[in-house]
């Protein structure tokens, strides 16, 4: 049907081809601007809720690497041959997630615990030194997985030793993080949800619009996927338009509640300062835009093609 | 080139629009169907061009059998074909360049290629000079003939018109119907639906009359069987 037609054609043809539906897409939305927007809008608000949430996620993290309070490890040596204690001092010594590490002589404890006491004769009282020898030891990393498997090997080393850690609270805090984060999957996915079905909506709507050029494209030959292409490049642009629209409200978002941010972390005494999103945060929105805005389109005109005569 | 077998259609419950027609046209050749407006000659159109499936019986054109043709053949099977409707059904969102170019964007022809093309099928039915204007500015004549330059700007090896006169005057459909006959000169195989006998009857071409969905006797002009 093509006579003269060379294949060498048909790459450029492709690409004209696209670079029509693109425009022609571009224009329909010129024509209609309000709706447009209107589209845009909604989808720039629904991604910047989780865009929002994840930046203070973000920020929460980097709080939980700054605070100053290294996790400690304690060894309590009740029933510890004098062999074994030496092999733990030979260990941490070697070990480089060992930052510094303080042997605290029970005679020594016991002293400096009389020296507390307001009747030091009191402990006259006892027959034997109660207290253990006990070694303090500071990890290099405040990482809790770090510091449970550091802990996990002395009290393989020393099985009679009582070991205590107190990295509790960097696992509190990272729990709460992992719910945060879960929070957050589940709230972008279903805003994301909310939003392509919107999206899908209007791009059915959109193709009803054009069911006449849709009837007279089908008689002369054309396939749906030349049909929905003006539509996916329609999505495109509402996803793009979007991601700038959401990723221009995020930083006037952190940059309004920065202020009652530091204020509100700063009563807790913590040094608490809301960083901006970085360019991969914004290229990440963007990406997401796009992504939802496609697959609106896809899913909306593939429903409305379907129906069309 | 179309060749019907038995061929009937029943929208719903309804009536036969069509009963039992059997015909062949062959390729190179011209031919009209007539009947009065209800007689099933649109739908006998849109079986041909495979917008519609047969209830019953067997349909051929151009060497493919549509009972067979897959959904995903439909659209390279409809490319082989030119359609010109009484309505014209031209897009008014667009000037009239665009209308015509449709056919040969959905075949991905280039921009330079294309142009020719579409300008080829404007001068053939003499719009040349109207190529920018929006078809709404037409006359019912000049819109009609637009129509036909978007049916023939990929040149089809089939032509099919469905009352393509059926809003112009005598003289308009005289022009229209010789632009037919041109076209069918250079080797498109045309059928063309007109409830005008008077009119088709001058031009010296099998004629296939239908009636309540039957092809008539009387249409010994044509190839009924």
């Amino acid at each position: 049907m093509r006579p003269g037609r060379r294949v060498l054609d048909a790459v450029p043809a492709w690409v004209e081809a696209h670079r029509d539906a693109a425009r022609r897409s571009f224009q329909r939305r010129l024509q209609a601007p309000v709706l447009s927007l209107i589209s845009i809008a909604v989808l720039g608000f629904i991604l910047t809720l989780p865009a929002f949430l994840w930046v203070l996620l973000d920020n929460a993290r980097a709080l939980s690497a700054h605070i100053d309070h290294d996790p400690r490890i304690a060894l309590y040596l009740d029933d510890v041959a004098p062999e074994t204690a030496a092999e733990l001092e030979r260990h941490l010594e070697t070990d480089a997630r060992v930052e510094r590490w303080t042997w605290i002589d029970a005679d020594e404890a016991l002293e400096r615990y009389r020296e507390g006491l307001s009747d030091p004769g009191l402990l006259d009282w006892l027959d034997t030194n109660p207290l253990p020898d006990v070694i303090d030891v500071v990890p290099a990393s405040a990482d809790p997985a770090t510091v449970t498997a550091l802990r996990e090997e002395l009290e393989a080393l020393a099985p009679n030793a009582t070991v205590i850690s107190d990295d509790e609270w960097v696992r509190q805090l990272n729990s709460l993080h992992q719910v945060g984060l879960r929070i957050l999957t589940v709230v972008g996915a279903l805003l994301g949800l909310g939003a392509v079905l919107i999206l899908a909506l209007a791009t059915a709507s959109e193709l009803r619009e054009r069911r006449e050029e849709i009837a007279i494209s089908r008689i002369s030959g054309a396939t749906h996927r030349f049909l929905r292409r003006p539509s996916l490049y329609g999505g495109l642009l509402t996803g793009f338009g979007g991601g700038v629209f959401a990723g221009i409200l995020l930083l006037v978002g952190i940059a309004l509640s920065r202020a009652p941010l530091e204020q509100a972390a700063a009563a807790f005494a913590l040094e608490f300062e809301l960083g901006l999103p970085g360019a991969s945060h914004l290229l990440s929105l963007m990406l997401a835009g796009l992504f939802l805005g496609w697959l609106g389109a896809r899913l909306g005109s593939g429903h409305a093609l379907r129906d069309a005569p | 080139m179309i060749r019907l077998q038995r061929v009937t259609k029943r929208f719903g419950s309804a009536s036969e629009a069509l009963s039992n027609v059997s015909l062949r046209v062959d390729a190179g050749a011209m031919a009209f169907i007539t009947g009065p407006s209800g007689a099933g000659k649109s739908t006998l159109l849109r079986l041909i061009a495979g917008l519609e499936r047969p209830t019953r019986g067997r349909i051929q054109v151009n060497g493919h059998d549509l009972d067979r043709l897959s959904n995903r053949a439909i659209p390279g099977f409809r490319r082989s074909i030119g359609l010109v409707f009484q309505d014209h059904r031209l897009l008014f969102d667009r000037p009239v360049f665009d209308n015509v170019a449709l056919p040969l964007e959905i075949l991905a022809y280039r921009r330079p290629e294309m142009r020719k093309r579409v300008r080829a099928a404007l001068d053939k039915v003499g719009l040349l000079h109207k190529e920018a204007v929006n078809p709404r500015t037409l006359s019912a004549g000049e819109q009609q003939r637009v129509g036909i330059a978007r049916a023939i700007v990929h040149r089809p090896v089939l032509l099919l018109a469905d009352e393509p006169t059926g809003n112009l005057d005598p003289a308009l459909s005289r022009e229209i119907l010789q632009l037919f006959d041109d076209f069918n000169g250079v080797g498109m195989t045309a059928l063309i639906a007109s409830h005008d006998l008077g009119l088709v009857e001058g031009m010296g071409k099998p004629i296939l009359h239908l009636e309540d969905g039957r092809i008539e006797a009387r249409a010994a002009a044509g190839h009924p069987a």
